[in-house]
């Protein structure tokens, strides 16, 4: 991007709300999800001449939180049981939301499809990419995508019509 | 004709091309069973969304402001830069120290924008602050990719905001202020305005960070913003079509 140094880390700053809820969509506890932002800032500033002419400022800085949160999960797999992080229960979303309860049962449903399924999902349905955005911060063919969200819909229909009372 | 599941997800996700669009919506017309498993499509969309919707209106955690402001920026990708995690400095007393002065300043203002008496870049029109002289044309003509050297109106960024409008933050000098102004009713209206963080906020050898917004703005960006930031594409786009909707 042909952008000043001082108009991308504005575009920065005004991207941090969506920044942290693409992560709560990725890591359900709040603070964990913060500490992907976190890495994605530091990393997209310091890396800012990777930045292409006339990209997506919004779409670059989403791939990198994306990464970070795949070296991040990777890491830390083997202290999970099956979808459930420690301390499970202290993560009863943050006080200030409207519906916590709303929103740990769509995590939760979230957290039950796989890496790639969710992110598609996460990257579409939830921040409104287009298909070619999402594709891009995926690195994927737009087909491979499509799938990946088709099959990611198909699983959260059937784990979100057993309603917010469903998970058990 | 039937359509299959990812033409239908397509066509919720807004990614149909218009014959296909249009051909789909005269079967759902025609089509209950078809115009249900949309329903269902839209409903998860929807509920996905707003599940995690009142994430956008927390506030920012203030060392997530902080870093986004001041971590070092390289634009040379030949030079590797460290990353540790438990490098971040954590200031959080500077966010409070910034958000005052930010307050006082919005006293001071009141007298300096009424005492322009029309000369200022900011006008009252029926109780509402518009935008004026160098300070309009340039929220019309400026774009954040291309600002001349110098210039009196530095353009930040250029969003939709939620009701379809066009956005624009700018920082002028002489006073230094900072701003978001909207695009409604053929003129420039100035969402808030306030006193443009000078080097309190930094170090010395963070020249960036003068640049960036202060919070009063970055909270009426978050709060007006549809979507993400304009690209420069998009920008230079809404000029032409003269930021009307």
């Amino acid at each position: 991007m042909s952008a000043s140094p001082g108009d991308l880390r504005d575009q920065v700053v005004a991207m941090l709300p969506r920044l942290r809820r693409f992560a709560r969509t990725l890591a359900r506890d709040p603070h964990d999800a913060d500490d992907l932002v976190q890495i994605a800032i530091e990393r997209g500033l310091a890396h800012a001449g990777q930045l292409r002419a006339g990209s997506s400022v919004a779409a670059w800085l989403f791939g990198i939180l994306r990464n970070a949160w795949i070296d991040e999960h990777r890491s830390r797999r083997h202290r999970e049981v099956l979808g459930l992080p420690e301390g499970a229960d202290e993560t009863v979303g943050d006080p200030t939301t409207g519906s916590p309860d709303e929103l740990l049962c769509v995590q939760e449903a979230l957290g039950r499809l796989p890496d790639e399924q969710r992110l598609a999902v996460s990257l579409v349905l939830i921040e409104g990419l287009s298909y070619k955005e999402a594709a891009a911060v995926m690195n994927v063919p737009i087909g491979t995508l499509t799938s990946r969200l088709a099959r990611g819909r198909e699983t959260l229909q059937t784990l979100l019509s057993e309603g917010p009372g469903g998970r058990s | 004709m039937t359509f299959s599941d990812e033409v239908l997800m397509a066509y919720v996700d807004g990614e149909l091309d218009a014959a296909t669009r249009a051909a789909l919506e005269a079967a759902m017309a025609q089509d209950a069973a078809l115009a249900q498993r949309i329903a269902a499509e839209r409903a998860l969309r929807a509920r996905l969304r707003a599940a995690f919707e009142p994430v956008l209106d927390e506030p920012v955690p203030a060392h997530l402001m902080h870093l986004a402001r001041t971590a070092p920026e390289q634009r040379d990708t030949s030079t590797v830069v460290p990353l540790r995690r438990g490098e971040v400095r954590r200031h959080p007393w500077r966010e409070g120290l910034a958000l005052a002065a930010s307050l006082v300043a919005g006293v001071l203002l009141g007298h300096w924008v009424l005492r322009g008496g029309g000369l200022g870049p900011v006008v009252t029109r029926d109780g509402q602050m518009v935008a004026r002289g160098p300070l309009a044309e340039a929220l019309t003509g400026q774009l954040a990719a291309r600002q001349p050297a110098g210039a009196a109106v530095r353009i930040g960024i250029s969003f939709r905001s939620s009701s379809g409008q066009y956005c624009r933050t700018f920082s002028v000098r002489a006073p230094e202020l900072s701003g978001l102004a909207c695009r409604a009713g053929g003129q420039w209206q100035v969402q808030v305005l306030t006193r443009a963080e000078a080097a309190a906020a930094a170090p010395g050898h963070y020249r960036e960070a003068a640049s960036s917004m202060p919070p009063a703005v970055v909270a009426a960006v978050s709060a007006e913003i549809a979507g993400s930031p304009l690209d420069a594409r998009a920008e230079a786009a809404a000029r032409r079509r003269g930021w009307e909707r």
